[in-house]
């Protein structure tokens, strides 16, 4: 049964190739709205493709681009249901002059590595990485006639931009959009060989922080030394928020915090992440990361708070004798599995207002946008399923890490569908998914479709047992 | 020679001393923009006239800036033995932006009494400097109208690029060595204590800036990809800046201290006597308590505690919104004010020395100050000269007069010390109400008839 799905793929090949350029010819940048029109085109090019195998599909007006969703199967209730999750919209393309070739005229060329890859912004980040689902049921249909599962395919156009778009309008569709499990694929694997299931993703918030200590810029002959320097002060509170082992010593900041199982743990320490591997690349050397834990846990499992930026006094040329008025820093924190962002948040200002120094006062600021860190739970049947067929597909044991990275719709899934995630991607490290030369290997591609329609083979065996 | 004599011989001369101060202040001296360059060289030759009709031999020299006013002044009875001061001060003048704060026109000098009795001369440059110097011009003046002669023998040096950084300066005292050494400089460019209590300036706290950069990764990072294991150059940076201080505001950079030294009792007591009020002084500009070193008075803090300061930092996203990445650099600029016999290249390489050790394991630093610096000046408490005119100060305005110090650097008393190696003395009249650089400079007129006197008595005690 998968075989002859298989054989269609890789005959389709060309064809599924046209599919993507088509796609990416879209200039889809929604954070522009000169762009606008392009969203709206390509969400209909998108409705009519779904339609060409058998969707009933339909677009959606939001705050933002349209959604379309897609179905396959809708009435058959006793079979499984899945929901893939994708986006249309791409990054902006600035620096336009350091792309080697237009960005939304897809080519084919050969990487820095010597791959074959398209070429083209939105190649892999999330046109190409969404079309290996498409592609594969595409097969499937063709090949069979028809789904093994029940499918609802949902497509938007606002992920690099405003998030809240889509949180808003799964909010009003709640559990109309319930399925199984939701299916995404915009991530990576572990490398070239390995495939990757990603289980646990980092939420962020952050905070801008202003601290004054003068009323006015001060002479530094005059006032040195009784004057309090505000530079002092926010540099000081920066050195106390980690101790020796860079833990992060705001009280409560780990609350909610859980070890990571035994199992999850072993499987990282398979991946065999070293400091050298991770860290050389970007002129270091040692992790500065909270000790006992494993590069992996560091990454994963483990909140961070970090300095985005800091400034005050004089920033020129040469030295000016000043004591300046003001310090301010940017904070983020990234959040795991279990910890409150506004809890975090509560937390961080009234350690900051703790260790303030005297004569200093302190402000604060947030941005929109708060995320939650993501565990995705390790008995989920859907992980090993998938995990299966990908090492069927790759013949290397699927990894399954964590991302650093949160992907807000993995949230708005678990609030407001209860439901949860299998991020299945094949992106490669250097794909350059928000810089110019973006690009997509054609055998990420490929193996990509093939790597779905193996996933929906066992899916159709399950059902037959 | 009769003290009294000269003293009444001043007096009676106040007006027309104040008519030629207006004089000089009606000449629009502003050395720093060039479209004033031609005012500047009539402040220049009027000064040279004016020395001349006393009995100097003065003339206007140039120098690739503004001219330099120099003029000598030798008694026919002068020995090897007869006292020879130089007399500093400058005739260029601050811009006068923003024109519409001014009362009144900043070169059309007037004379007013306040609502509280109090007569003003307010004008650019009446404080700072042309008000100040010409108290020492027409002390000269009185003495050898008075008495034929003056009692020592006086070099006058009148610069004209205080104002803009006295690039002419250095080159011009190494090239002029010889002729402008003398035993002593007075320098006529500071303040009393109060507008009752004169004063001498006898501490300079001495200077040395670094700028440090701090590397981590070598291009910038995401947040998310790689924050917890990769170094953060900001945090690095904070955590120097805050090891160089401990609980109690000391500077823990080991050595840094060397060469500090104590202030003396009598001194102690004599600061203490100024009943200044810290809660005055940092209440003004927004704070509450002094933040320096716990055991020093705010003015001890000031005047003769070193410190180690951050005047700027910077590194990663600094615009709008959130960018969350962690950056490749760090930078800071620091300075550190210098007491006692520090020594400005001793303080940078124990500061290196200190940042490398506290580095954070994966960072690398950078140092790219320019070097240089200068130490700190003290003048003995009991040098002769101070002696003298602390005295003739007391004699004149009937109190004791503070030796008091100065947070900041005065350039040319270093240059007088190095180049022409002797002390200054520095002297001044000026009052902390005198908007000197602001809209409205004013100098009291006590302050220049008294100035004059207070001259008179120190050239009298100099000279026996």
């Amino acid at each position: 049964m998968l075989q002859a799905v298989l054989s269609k793929i890789d005959a389709a090949q060309e064809e599924s190739l046209e599919k993507l350029f088509d796609l990416v010819k879209f200039q889809t940048i929604a954070t522009d709205p000169a762009f606008h029109p392009e969203c709206t085109a390509c969400a209909a090019w998108l409705k009519a493709y779904l339609e060409s195998f058998g969707a009933k599909a339909s677009l959606h007006k939001t705050m933002g681009q349209p959604v379309l969703i897609g179905r396959w199967n809708e009435g058959e209730t006793k079979l499984p249901h899945v929901l893939f999750y994708g986006h249309y919209d791409v990054q902006p393309v600035d620096p336009l002059n350091l792309w080697a070739s237009p960005p939304f005229a897809p080519r084919i060329g050969v990487t820095a590595r010597g791959n074959k890859a398209v070429f083209g912004r939105g190649s892999a980040d999330d046109k190409g990485q969404l079309l290996t689902f498409l592609e594969a049921v595409r097969a499937w249909i063709n090949v069979h006639g028809t789904l093994p599962f029940r499918l609802t395919v949902l497509l938007e156009g606002d992920e690099e931009g405003n998030s809240e778009v889509l949180d808003a309008f799964l909010k009003e569709q709640g559990a109309k959009l319930k399925a199984d499990i939701a299916m995404i694929c915009d991530t990576e694997m572990w490398d070239d060989r390995t495939p990757a299931i990603t289980t646990s993703l980092r939420g962020c918030i952050s905070e801008d922080v202003v601290v004054t200590g003068p009323r006015i810029d001060l002479h530094s002959g005059y006032f040195g030394g009784p004057a309090r320097n505000p530079l002092k002060a926010l540099a000081a509170m920066i050195a106390k928020l980690h101790d020796a082992k860079g833990k992060v010593t705001v009280p409560g900041f780990y609350n909610g915090v859980k070890p990571v199982s035994k199992a999850k743990l072993a499987g990282w320490k398979a991946l065999k992440l070293t400091e050298k591997k991770m860290l050389s690349g970007v002129g270091l050397k040692v992790s500065a990361g909270e000790q006992p834990y494993s590069l992996p846990e560091q990454l994963w499992a483990r909140p961070t708070l970090e300095v985005n930026g800091f400034w005050g006094g004089y920033m020129g040329v040469g030295s000016k004798t000043v004591l300046p008025a003001k310090a301010q820093a940017k904070f983020s924190m990234r959040l795991v599995e279990g910890q409150n962002p506004l809890k975090v948040r509560k937390a961080f200002r009234a350690y900051m207002k703790a260790i303030l120094p005297a004569d200093c006062t302190i402000s604060f600021k947030s941005h929109a946008g708060d995320s939650s860190g993501i565990a995705v739970a390790e008995k989920n049947p859907w992980i090993a399923e998938a995990a299966a067929a990908l090492k069927d597909e790759w013949g290397v044991k699927t990894a399954l890490v964590g991302s650093g990275v949160s992907i807000p719709v993995v949230e708005s899934f678990r609030k407001h569908q209860k439901m949860e995630s299998l991020l299945v991607g094949f992106a490669r490290h250097d794909d350059a998914a928000h810089s110019p030369n973006e690009k997509y290997d054609l055998e990420s591609f490929h193996r990509g479709t093939r790597s779905w329609a193996r996933l929906f083979g066992r899916i159709a065996k399950e059902m037959k047992s | 020679m009769n003290l009294n004599n000269v003293v009444e011989r001043a007096e009676a001369g106040w007006n027309k001393s104040l008519e030629r101060l207006f004089e000089l202040l009606r000449i629009p001296s502003i050395s720093t923009d060039p479209a004033y360059s031609g005012a500047c060289d009539d402040a220049a030759h009027w000064l040279v006239k004016e020395l001349q009709a006393i009995g100097f031999d003065a003339s206007s020299r140039k120098t690739p800036g503004r001219p330099m006013v120099v003029a000598h002044y030798t008694p026919k009875d002068a020995t090897a033995k007869t006292p020879h001061a130089l007399f500093y001060g400058h005739y260029d003048v601050q811009p006068v932006d923003p024109l519409d704060l001014w009362h009144t026109q900043p070169f059309e000098p007037v004379l007013k009494k306040g609502a509280d009795g109090v007569e003003r001369i307010y004008g650019r440059g009446t404080a700072d400097d042309k008000g100040q110097l010409m108290t020492f011009v027409e002390a000269a003046r009185a003495w050898i109208d008075a008495t034929g002669s003056l009692p020592i023998k006086a070099t006058f040096l009148i610069e004209g690029e205080e104002e803009s950084g006295s690039p002419s300066l250095i080159p011009f005292l190494k090239e002029n060595k010889d002729e402008l050494s003398c035993d002593i400089a007075m320098i006529c460019d500071s303040g009393m204590w109060d507008a009752k209590t004169p004063a001498i300036t006898t501490r300079l706290r001495g200077l040395v800036h670094e700028e440090v950069q701090i590397e981590g990764p070598s291009i910038d990072l995401h947040s998310g990809m790689y924050g917890g294991p990769a170094t953060n150059p900001i945090r690095a940076l904070s955590q120097l800046v805050a090891a160089l201080h401990d609980g109690n505001g000391k500077v823990t950079i080991p050595g840094f201290y060397d060469g500090v030294s104590k202030v003396s009792p009598a001194i102690k007591k004599q600061w203490a006597s100024l009943k200044f009020s810290e809660k005055k002084f940092l209440g003004s500009v927004g704070l509450k308590s002094a933040a320096g070193e716990k055991g020093f008075t705010a003015l001890e803090q000031i005047w003769a505690r070193p410190t180690a300061e951050v005047n700027g930092m910077w590194g990663g996203y600094t615009g709008a919104g959130t960018k969350t990445v962690i950056p490749s650099k760090a930078h800071a600029k620091f300075t550190f004010r210098l007491v006692g016999k520090q020594n400005p290249q001793k303080i940078l390489k124990a500061f290196q020395a200190f940042a490398k050790k506290h580095l954070m394991k994966d960072a690398k630093i950078s140092f790219s100050g320019k070097g240089g610096g200068s130490p700190a000046t003290e003048i003995a408490e009991n040098n002769p000269y101070i002696l003298k005119s602390a005295a003739a100060l007391k004699a004149e305005w009937g109190r004791e007069t503070m030796l008091v110090g100065s947070g900041g650097s005065i350039p040319i008393v270093r240059s007088f010390k190095d180049i022409l190696g002797m002390d200054s003395v520095l002297v001044g009249f000026g009052l902390d109400d005198d908007a000197i650089h602001s809209p409205n400079e004013k100098y009291n007129l006590t302050s220049f008839q008294r100035g004059i006197k207070s001259w008179v008595r120190i050239i009298g005690a100099l000279a026996g």
